[in-house]
This record gives structure tokens, C-alpha cells and sequence, in this order.
């Protein structure tokens, strides 16, 4: 059985000064977790904040949930369903972790105090940011107060969550914790996962978008965009200049990433991150591996 | 497996205004700027009453027409900071924020509600003036009716909140740092400035620069030797327009945020508010603009 489409994306087009971030994007969604990878300007973190109705397209229909946020009340509606953690985000100084969270919770409407508190806690622990709850925000680390970003995503298992690079700043044994909390969200939501981090959509995903320069280039389940690479990149001695991408990994070996076998090389199996150096070719190494 | 939240079906908006006005009003009540205002402000009190209890003439002249400076100072311009900085603190969160059903409308008036936390505080500090005035009357005492000078004290609370409630309309429409130091300069600028009318001969032209502004002081010397007078106009439609002044904030406030209906709902009514806001103020600048005679003493 089709699971139930939650965010249908018509045409959505949005300009800002005259350069296009997203043009006639036509994108649906149904539950589970979806990666959005692209580089730096493809659009993907406009495209969450449209989701996220804090952003008007200039054209195109948005309908989420079944619904079209276009009146304060189907806004409303669309919001207690939502969650989202921006690519930024700031942190009133004098708030604590718990704090910052708990008035999360009453702008979504926890108004009961006791089942409100449970809830923070049952996301800060989710988290792994129980114990440092009672710190303030601002004395936190770089990785700590992403998860309170993303803490306050998780309030009510929303159906439909929208994470901007998550795991940006975890550290691995958190990134691993994070996965879990997110693959769980992902059984009964639509997640929206934009991140630059290819492993943890290989890791989550199993369905990936990739962005560039406002339009659609793969659409299509995880493994599907591996394969493009299949039979493209290999191991030699030394480094291919007709490779797309080249580097000298751990072994001595380098991993040539490119259209052609380098002399005395051997094929291996290609990873996410090859395809997408593929897919998106001299755009994705001057973006995201130069970067 | 997930883990299913029990939750309410989503409460009424004004649940959550109730709930988010608390947490604000909690915010507000925790905020340095207003701590060391309220500490401040009863150190001007014990000063005043140490003035009192040895019979000095000046501090009973402060305690019955000129004290509402205590409370617009302390509470009201300070607080268009804290107004100011709790309304923009939460900006840092944007869009996480804005992504919430609880609109901007809605978040918007838990700060305005808020705002009476230093009312609270002003209303504490209006009951220690009757309490003073009954334990140390003095000879100014009977020169202003009572009810001109239950408007002129009351003043003093009306200030206390309209002052954060500038600084919450400041916050909403502005975005640039200092906007807040800018907002209360231009208040107490615009207070100094109706002082002139105070300098003019007894008119209702000089009555109206005196009482256009949102802080007024009542009480005027033509020299330090001289007697001191109470300034003419009414107190009491004095008092209605700066409580409406506050209304007109509030409005404007939450304009800021809402759209469709709602919006235009509020318009209508910040326009009624700023009619109402005039005409309060020329029936105060209306009444007699004779000057009551305090003999220094």
C-alpha cells in the first residue's frame, strides 16, 4: 500500500534579486526519511523553509499534510504537525537547554505544565543532553546546541520533520545516537534531511534528492544513485588527471573517481558520496570537496 | 519502536496566550535591567520617606504630585529596554520560532502582557504614596482634589507599563542593534521637550505641548526660590490618554505580525485607539489651564 502523500510540491519557483534558488521544483513526499543533498546555493535549505512555511514561493502550490497553508488557520494547523531545526540558529542568552526547549513547547501549544516538562525531558533525553540541561545555552558546545535545535524538532513526534544539517558539528559517537533517534522519527514522519553529509543520508536515507542550482538533478532511492557509479571508480597507485576526483586514501591507494579505468587499476564499489561527485561533477568538487 | 506522545487535542489560542503571557511575565520579572530598576527605585522610596519622617517640605512635595518620575524612570524607560531586548532575544531562534502555531499575533500579546509586570511593581509603589500621605500628610495636600491627584499618581503606573510597551513595538518593528537606546532617548526627548509648555504662560496652547507627551511631570517652579505650581489641564483625561497611548503600542505592536483578517481587524482598531488617543488629549489640554499655587514650605 502507497503511504499517504504529506508534502506535494507544485512548481515552486523562488527568486531572490534576480537569482533563481529554486525553479518550478514539482517534489512529493510520503513518510520516512529523505535526504536533500546538493552544494552550497542549490536551493535545498529554501526549499526546507517553504516546507516550513516561513517562506512564500514566488510561484507554485504548496500543500502539506492535505493542506493548503494559505489561510492563519490552515497555518496553524500545518504548524502543530510540523517540526524544524533551521540550518542557523540562534539562542536567547540567558536560556538553559531545558529553557530554550520548554518555550519551544508553549509556542506549540503544551500548556499544561506536567506533561509539558515531561516532554522536554523526553526529548532532551532523546538527545543525549539530559545531564547538561540545566546549563545555559550559550555555555554549551558548537555539537550540544545543535541537538537542543534539533530537541526542540522532535517536541510531540511531529509528522512532518525538517532537519537543516542536524549533524553538523556532532561528534561521531553522537552522530550514531542521533541516527537512531532519527530513523525511529522516520517510521511514522516524513523527515526532510538536508545536510551535506553524504554518509548519514547512505546511513538514514532511503530516498535522495539531489539539488543543483534550483532544480531537481536525481530523485530517487539511495542504492539507485550509487549505481550510477557502479563500474567508475577505482583504486590504483597513483592519482588519474582525467578523474573527476582523485585522493590518496588511508591504505596508499588512491581512489580515482572518473569515467575512464587509470592503467593498473582496480575497480571497487562505489560509494554515495563518488556518485554525487558524478552526478553533480565539477560543481560538487569546487563546492563540497574543495570546501 | 516510537514512542507515541499523549497529547491534548491543540488548545484554544487563548491557552496558549495564558501559558506563553506566564513565561514572559516570568522573563520580564527575572531581567537585570528591571532588578536593578525596582532596587533602585525603592532606594528613591526610602530616601523619600527618611525625607518625609523628618518633615522635610521637598520630599512631600515629590511624594504628592511630582513622584511619578520615580516609577517613569526606573520602570518605564528601563523597561523600553526590557521590552525591547525580550522581544528581540527570541529572534535569534527565527524561524524555528515562526515555524510554531503560536502566530506572531499571539506572541506578541504574551509580551504586551508582560509588560504589567512592572505595572504590578508601580501599583505597589502607588499604594506606598497613599500610605505616606496618611501617615505623613503634608501641607500640599489639599491644594489638588483628590481625584486630580489619584490621575496624576496613577500616572506613574501607566508609565511604568507603556515604557516596555514601546520597547515591545520598537522590537517588532525594528531590527538594528541600539534600536532600543534610540527608542528611549527619543521618549525622554520627547518628555523634555513638553516641558517647555510648562515655561509658557498658563494656556491651553502650553498645556498641550506640556501634555502631549507619554511622561509628564505636573509640578514647575518659576525659580528655585519661587513658589511651586501644579500645571494646568486635566489629570484625569491626562491619565485616559496615556492609557490609551498604551493601547495605541500594543496595537501597533502586534500589527507588525498579523495578516490577512486579522490584520485588518487590528488596524480598525489602533485606528480607534489613536482617535481616541487625540481627543483624550485635548479634553486634558481643554480643562482650565490655570496653574494651583504649591507655597514653598
Amino acid at each position: 500500500m502507497t503511504a499517504a502523500t504529506t508534502v506535494e510540491l507544485t512548481g515552486i519557483t523562488k527568486k531572490y534579486r534576480g537569482t533563481t534558488a529554486l525553479d518550478a521544483i514539482d517534489l512529493a513526499f510520503q513518510p520516512g526519511i529523505t535526504g536533500l543533498l546538493g552544494p552550497n546555493g542549490a536551493g535545498k535549505t529554501t526549499l526546507l523553509r517553504i516546507i516550513a512555511t516561513v517562506l512564500s514561493p514566488d510561484a507554485g502550490e504548496v500543500r502539506l499534510l492535505g493542506r493548503t497553508p494559505a489561510t492563519p488557520d490552515e497555518l496553524a494547523q500545518v504548524r502543530r504537525q510540523l517540526g524544524y531545526q533551521p540550518q542557523e540558529m540562534g539562542f536567547p542568552r540567558a536560556f538553559t537547554g531545558f529553557g530554550f526547549v520548554d518555550y519551544m513547547a508553549v509556542l506549540k501549544e503544551w500548556t499544561a505544565r506536567a506533561p509539558r516538562h515531561n516532554e522536554v525531558r523526553r526529548v532532551l533525553d532523546l538527545v543525549d543532553l539530559g545531564e547538561v540541561a540545566t546549563k545555559r545555552v550559550r555555555t554549551l558546545s558548537g555539537g550540544q546546541r545543535r541537538r537542543v535545535a534539533l530537541a526542540q524538532a522532535l517536541l510531540g513526534d511531529p509528522h512532518l520533520m525538517l532537519l537543516d544539517e542536524p549533524t553538523t558539528g556532532v561528534d561521531p559517537e553522537q552522530r550514531v545516537s542521533l541516527r537512531q533517534v532519527l530513523s525511529r522519527a522516520g517510521e511514522r514522519s516524513t523527515v526532510l534531511l538536508s545536510t551535506h553529509q553524504t554518509e548519514d543520508v547512505a546511513a538514514l536515507c532511503d530516498r535522495v534528492v539531489v539539488l543543483d542550482q534550483g532544480r531537481v538533478r536525481f530523485d530517487g532511492a539511495v542504492q539507485d544513485l550509487v549505481a550510477t557509479a557502479a563500474g567508475r571508480v577505482w583504486l590504483a597507485d597513483a592519482p588519474d588527471p582525467a578523474a573527476r576526483a582523485s585522493w590518496r586514501t588511508g591504505t596508499g591507494k588512491h581512489r580515482n573517481v572518473g569515467e575512464v579505468a587509470p592503467s593498473g587499476s582496480e575497480r571497487t564499489e562505489p560509494t554515495l558520496e563518488d556518485a554525487y561527485l558524478l552526478l553533480l561533477g565539477d560543481r560538487a568538487l569546487t563546492t563540497e570537496v574543495a570546501a | 519502536m516510537t514512542t507515541l506522545v499523549q497529547r491534548a487535542e491543540a488548545p484554544a489560542r487563548d491557552a496558549t496566550l495564558r501559558t506563553l503571557a506566564g513565561v514572559e511575565a516570568r522573563r520580564y520579572a527575572r531581567h537585570p535591567l528591571f532588578l536593578i530598576g525596582v532596587a533602585l527605585m525603592v532606594l528613591v522610596e526610602v530616601s523619600i520617606a527618611n525625607g518625609l519622617a523628618s518633615g522635610t517640605g521637598d520630599a512631600q512635595l515629590l511624594l504628592v504630585s511630582d513622584g511619578t518620575t520615580v516609577p517613569a524612570f526606573f520602570l518605564g524607560v528601563l523597561g523600553v529596554f526590557v521590552g525591547y531586548r525580550l522581544t528581540r532575544s527570541m529572534a535569534r531562534a527565527g524561524e524555528a520560532v515562526e515555524a510554531s502555531p503560536a502566530d506572531g499575533v499571539t506572541r506578541t500579546a504574551a509580551l504586551c502582557l508582560a509588560c504589567l509586570v512592572p505595572g504590578a511593581v508601580a501599583m505597589v509603589w502607588l499604594a506606598w504614596n497613599y500610605v505616606a500621605m496618611a501617615v505623613w500628610p503634608g501641607p500640599y495636600s489639599g491644594a489638588i482634589s483628590s481625584t486630580n491627584h489619584a490621575a496624576m499618581l496613577s500616572a506613574g503606573v501607566v508609565y511604568a507599563v507603556g515604557g516596555p510597551l514601546f520597547g515591545v513595538m520598537v522590537g517588532r518593528w525594528t531590527r538594528f542593534p541600539g534600536a532600543g537606546l534610540v527608542a528611549s532617548v527619543v521618549l525622554v526627548g520627547w518628555a523634555l521637550l513638553s516641558t517647555s509648555g510648562l515655561l509658557m504662560s498658563p494656556s491651553r496652547i502650553g498645556t498641550l505641548v506640556h501634555l502631549n507627551a507619554p511622561f509628564t511631570t505636573w509640578v514647575s517652579s518659576d525659580s528655585p526660590t519661587a513658589a511651586s505650581w501644579v500645571a494646568g489641564g486635566s489629570p484625569v483625561w491626562y491619565l485616559v490618554y496615556v492609557t490609551l497611548l498604551c493601547g495605541v503600542g500594543a496595537s501597533a505592536a502586534m500589527l507588525h505580525e498579523a495578516w490577512g483578517a486579522q490584520r485588518s481587524r487590528l488596524v480598525r482598531i489602533w485606528a480607534v485607539l489613536v482617535v481616541l488617543a487625540l481627543v483624550s488629549l485635548a479634553l486634558a489640554a481643554a480643562s482650565d489651564p490655570a496653574r494651583i499655587l504649591l507655597p514653598r514650605g
